[in-house]
């Protein structure tokens, strides 16, 4: 990474940020569909290759809920040309590591590397575009290994536990009801046959945007994506996800009852899609309700009222709009009615009065110096690069993000704290000791 | 997600010495030297590190003063955690809610934990910011306030914290129970957390002493890396810290633990989980250790990355879990090695049994040639990506100092590695893994199904997950 001076900084918290390096950055989209975005940065002799498919919970259906996230434990599992396992082999015996992740909208494949290893990457991950086979002994042994995921994250865990249940009550028409490690029943029963389809369907290259940062030469990236990726033939892409979740009616609510020494409280209101222009007002407003200690519902609820011992918050920003979180830990005689009504009040405080220009102030600067944080190393620009090219319409929407915060008013932030963080708009989700003698 | 990662709320509760032993993760490639820096040392024995990095207009700090949960009073663990959440509570002439307003009006970060050998503060400004973040670094080492509102708070939070990760987190807890029961009375067994018993137990008195004796200059080493001059910056810290005080007490010296022999078990009764969490361990080496390189090559292919031994008999051939590892905690004496997974309840001994006879064919078997130069590549490659930001050169600095190694623990690392031969291996296997038969072995799982079986294992001690504290009672 090249020196960025501390008056380009000041430049950038009121123009354009320009990052230096930022316009060696060189895109292609190969004869196939496929993109590529290479962003050159020598600081260290390694580099991070995001491949970034469009494909996540979001478009599976009762029966195969799960599959998405299946599938990407499945593209380490062999090919027609090299044995399940090789992959891992390979790319560790040349000092590559790897691991994938999948949301509700899209599923990333991760690889960090010296950068020597970059044709060898290449090949690894064409070929598992190309020829991904499906052996029925490692799809059983995998199925194994996504349900002990499952228990750690969900079964075992209060807050995952609650988190399922109330995205599945936030949403009754669409796709993003459905838990990304999927159904317990579901994990039981998939088979070879809807593994084949969901790669037929998902798995093309017109679907994938590949993103490289770190000690590469664009030029040389690009002829390697010709010679491996390109000859990847296009396929129709994947029917649109046509439902819109309609309008909330009015507040839902949902209880799980657990063997919990401490409550959780959450509260997760319909919002906006990730290209949404209200991003940044939305994204700033959260920062004011639970980023850090001066945040106000940390302020108000852990450390004044003491009713929570944590207040934290999370956005969904995907290709349809999505749920705005936020969550309490309650102390373990903690009054969850209470701590409710605590909540409630400082939320309806927002909606009424919006936030104080100090309060706005704060956020900006706590999101500019987490943007220069998240492009100190390949793997955030990486990640960065990949999410606005995928998710926010473009690569360069990034280096408009700091002016984008700085636009943000008074006005907008109150008016979308009034919109989304209305009561008809939410599902609550309580999570307690049973109470009900019938039920312990 | 298809490797598993630490688990979160936790993470960030054992923080502390785990960022300080990063450089044991990954080993050295040939492009990473140390680059320059300088060293200061103030007549009040403060070591201030100062390195230039002007790539990001940031500034890291990373600063540890020496004590950490090894100091805390047997019958109250938690203390240092206490003190490292209560520095950012208020400190000068700034409340608790003054200072976090300023913390964040300039998109400042300041953080403080308790390790198992020190409490380590870490921060990240904006460079425009660095007067202020001397000042601010400097008010929470020689001016927290400390009140006794602000103790009760944070105490009874930590408390609630420790219950909350029973109910979510059990994963995370396996080696808080092994470390307690493999150093039972040793520093290296409290946990930095500290136990639902130890934070009750705690007072502000005790706090206010704690303070006045293990916290002072002649115990810190403070790391500044990033976009700054370097002298004005050791003007302004100077200024700033060479009037603290000493630490009122003796550092206290802590001696080597003594391996387990033979094979013990710690059961820890969750009746309602539907996995098994287990976890075996035995002392193994501290940061001194010559071979590092030998040894980190070793335990990455034992348990070290997708495709060690470990992982590929747990999770990939059989199926049986999400994640299998292992690992060495390095410290001033030697820490523990532990190794660790997880299974539905039915497959526990089926589990337990494969992660013991993985362990034994270790011993039995030698590491073939190409495997080993896998493990070197691996662990070569994957180093830069270690020391990369200004944070993580911060932490390297201090821990360079703290364990007062040279700096050919970082350049001469590469070589180290090249040079690791398979006599080397089965050394280092010899050495420093246990064999399956002397381990401890902790099972946080449903007792009731579980309890007899164990005892093939060894003799089983059971404690209850809802028990206030990681230790068993002593017999």
């Amino acid at each position: 990474m090249r020196r960025l001076s501390l008056l380009l900084l000041l430049l950038t918290s009121v123009a354009h940020a320009q990052i230096p390096g930022a316009e060696r950055i060189e895109t292609v989209t190969l004869g196939n569909g496929m993109t590529i975005i290479v962003w050159p940065d020598p600081d260290i002799p390694n580099v991070a290759l995001y491949n970034w498919v469009k494909v996540g919970s979001r478009n599976e259906v009762p029966g195969i809920t799960g599959l998405a996230h299946f599938f990407e434990h499945m593209m380490f599992n062999g090919t027609s040309t090299r044995p399940p396992g090789s992959f891992d082999k390979e790319l560790e015996a040349n000092g590559a590591n790897n691991n994938a992740s999948t949301s509700n909208d899209v599923t990333i494949y991760k690889d960090w590397f010296p950068r020597d290893a970059l044709e060898l990457v290449f090949e690894l991950e064409a070929d598992r575009l190309r020829n991904l086979a499906f052996d029925p002994k490692v799809i059983e042994s995998e199925r194994g290994v996504v349900y002990s995921e499952r228990r750690l994250g969900v079964d075992d865990s209060n807050a995952g536990r609650l988190m399922e249940q109330v995205q599945a009550t936030a949403y009754v028409a669409h796709p993003y009801s459905i838990p990304t490690i999927g159904w317990p029943s579901d994990i039981e029963g998939w088979t070879v046959d809807d593994l084949k389809k969901f790669f037929a369907t998902h798995y093309a290259p017109n679907n994938c945007t590949m993103i490289l940062v770190g000690d590469v030469d664009p030029k040389k990236v690009i002829a390697l994506a010709r010679k491996y990726f390109e000859p990847i033939p296009r396929q129709a892409p994947p029917e649109p996800i046509r439902t819109k979740e309609p309008e909330q009616q009015g507040e839902r609510r949902v209880l799980v009852e657990a063997d919990a020494q401490t409550p959780l409280l959450q509260f997760a209101y319909h919002s906006i899609a990730g290209s949404d222009p209200r991003l940044p007002a939305l994204e700033l407003l959260l920062r004011i309700l639970v980023d850090g200690d001066a945040s106000r519902l940390h302020r108000a609820l852990v450390e004044e009222q003491k009713v929570a011992i944590s207040a934290d918050g999370y956005l969904e920003a995907g290709f349809d709009p999505g749920l705005t979180w936020l969550f309490l830990s309650l102390p373990s005689n903690g009054d969850v009615a209470q701590a409710e009504k605590a909540l409630d009040a400082e939320i309806d405080r927002i909606r009424k009065d919006g936030v104080t220009a100090a309060e706005l102030n704060r956020a900006r600067s706590q999101v500019i110096a987490d943007f220069w944080r998240a492009l100190a190393t390949i793997d955030g620009k990486a990640d960065q690069l990949g999410t606005y090219a995928v998710m926010r319409g473009g690569y360069q929407k990034l280096f408009e993000a700091p002016r984008a915060y700085e636009q943000v008013s008074l006005e907008d932030v109150k008016k979308l704290a009034a919109e989304i963080l209305r009561p008809s708009n939410r599902t609550v989700g309580l999570l307690r000791a049973a109470t009900n003698e019938e039920n312990k | 997600m298809r490797a598993p990662r630490f688990v979160k709320l936790l993470a960030s509760l054992v923080a502390g010495v785990t960022a300080l032993i990063s450089m044991t993760a990954a080993a050295q490639s040939a492009g990473v030297k140390l680059p320059p820096y300088e060293r200061v040392e103030l007549r009040n024995g403060a070591v201030l590190l100062l390195m230039e990095r002007h790539d990001v207009p940031l500034i890291a700090v990373n600063a540890v003063v020496r004590g950490g949960s090894a100091v805390d009073p047997q019958d109250q663990a938690g203390l240092s955690g206490l003190l490292a959440n209560l520095l950012e509570k208020g400190a000068g002439k700034r409340d608790a809610a003054t200072f976090a307003d300023t913390l964040a009006s300039v998109g400042g970060l300041l953080s403080a934990s308790a390790g198992t050998e020190g409490i380590v503060i870490t921060g990240s400004f904006l460079s425009r910011d660095q007067k202020l973040m001397v000042e601010l670094l400097s008010d929470v080492l020689q001016r927290p306030q400390l009140t006794a509102a602000q103790f009760d708070s944070v105490r009874n939070r930590q408390i609630e914290f420790i219950r909350a990760a029973k109910d979510s987190e059990l994963e995370s807890l396996t080696p808080l129970y092994g470390k307690a029961a493999l150093f039972p009375g040793h520093p290296y067994g409290k946990p930095a957390i500290g136990s639902e018993a130890g934070l009750a137990a705690a007072t502000h008195d005790a706090l206010m002493r704690h303070y006045r004796d293990q916290f002072g200059a002649d115990r810190l080493i403070l790391a500044v890396v990033g976009d700054f001059k370097t002298g004005a910056m050791k003007q302004s810290l100077t200024s700033a810290l060479n009037g603290w005080r000493k630490a009122g007490a003796e550092l206290p010296v802590i001696t080597a633990p003594s391996k387990v022999t033979g094979r013990r078990v710690l059961l820890i009764d969750a009746p309602e989980s539907v996995q098994s969490y287990f976890w075996a361990g035995n002392v193994g080496v501290a940061r001194s250790y010559r071979d590092r390189a030998a040894l980190d090559v070793v335990n990455t292919l034992f348990g070290g990355r997708f495709t060690s031994m470990l992982n590929s008999e747990l999770r990939i051939r059989t199926g049986l879990t999400y994640g299998a590892r292992s690992r060495f905690d390095r410290f001033t004496q030697p820490g523990p090695w532990q190794m660790s997974s997880y299974t539905q309840t039915k497959t526990t001994f089926e589990a337990i049994d494969l992660a013991f006879s993985v362990l034994d064919r270790l011993h039995n078997e030698r590491i073939e040639p190409a495997l080993l130069a896998s493990g070197k590549t691996y662990v070569q490659g994957q180093f830069p990506l270690a020391l990369e930001t200004t944070n993580e050169w911060a932490s390297a600095l201090t821990d360079l100092e703290f364990y007062k190694l040279d700096r050919g623990y970082i350049d001469g690392y590469a070589a180290s590695l090249g040079a690791v031969t398979s006599d080397d291996a089965q050394r280092m296997i010899r050495e420093n893994f246990p064999s399956s038969d002397n381990v401890m072995l902790v099972v946080v799982g449903q007792a009731a199904v579980l309890r007899e079986g164990l005892r093939k294992y060894g003799s089983v001690t059971e404690m209850k997950l809802s028990d206030p504290h990681f230790a068993a009672a002593r017999r």
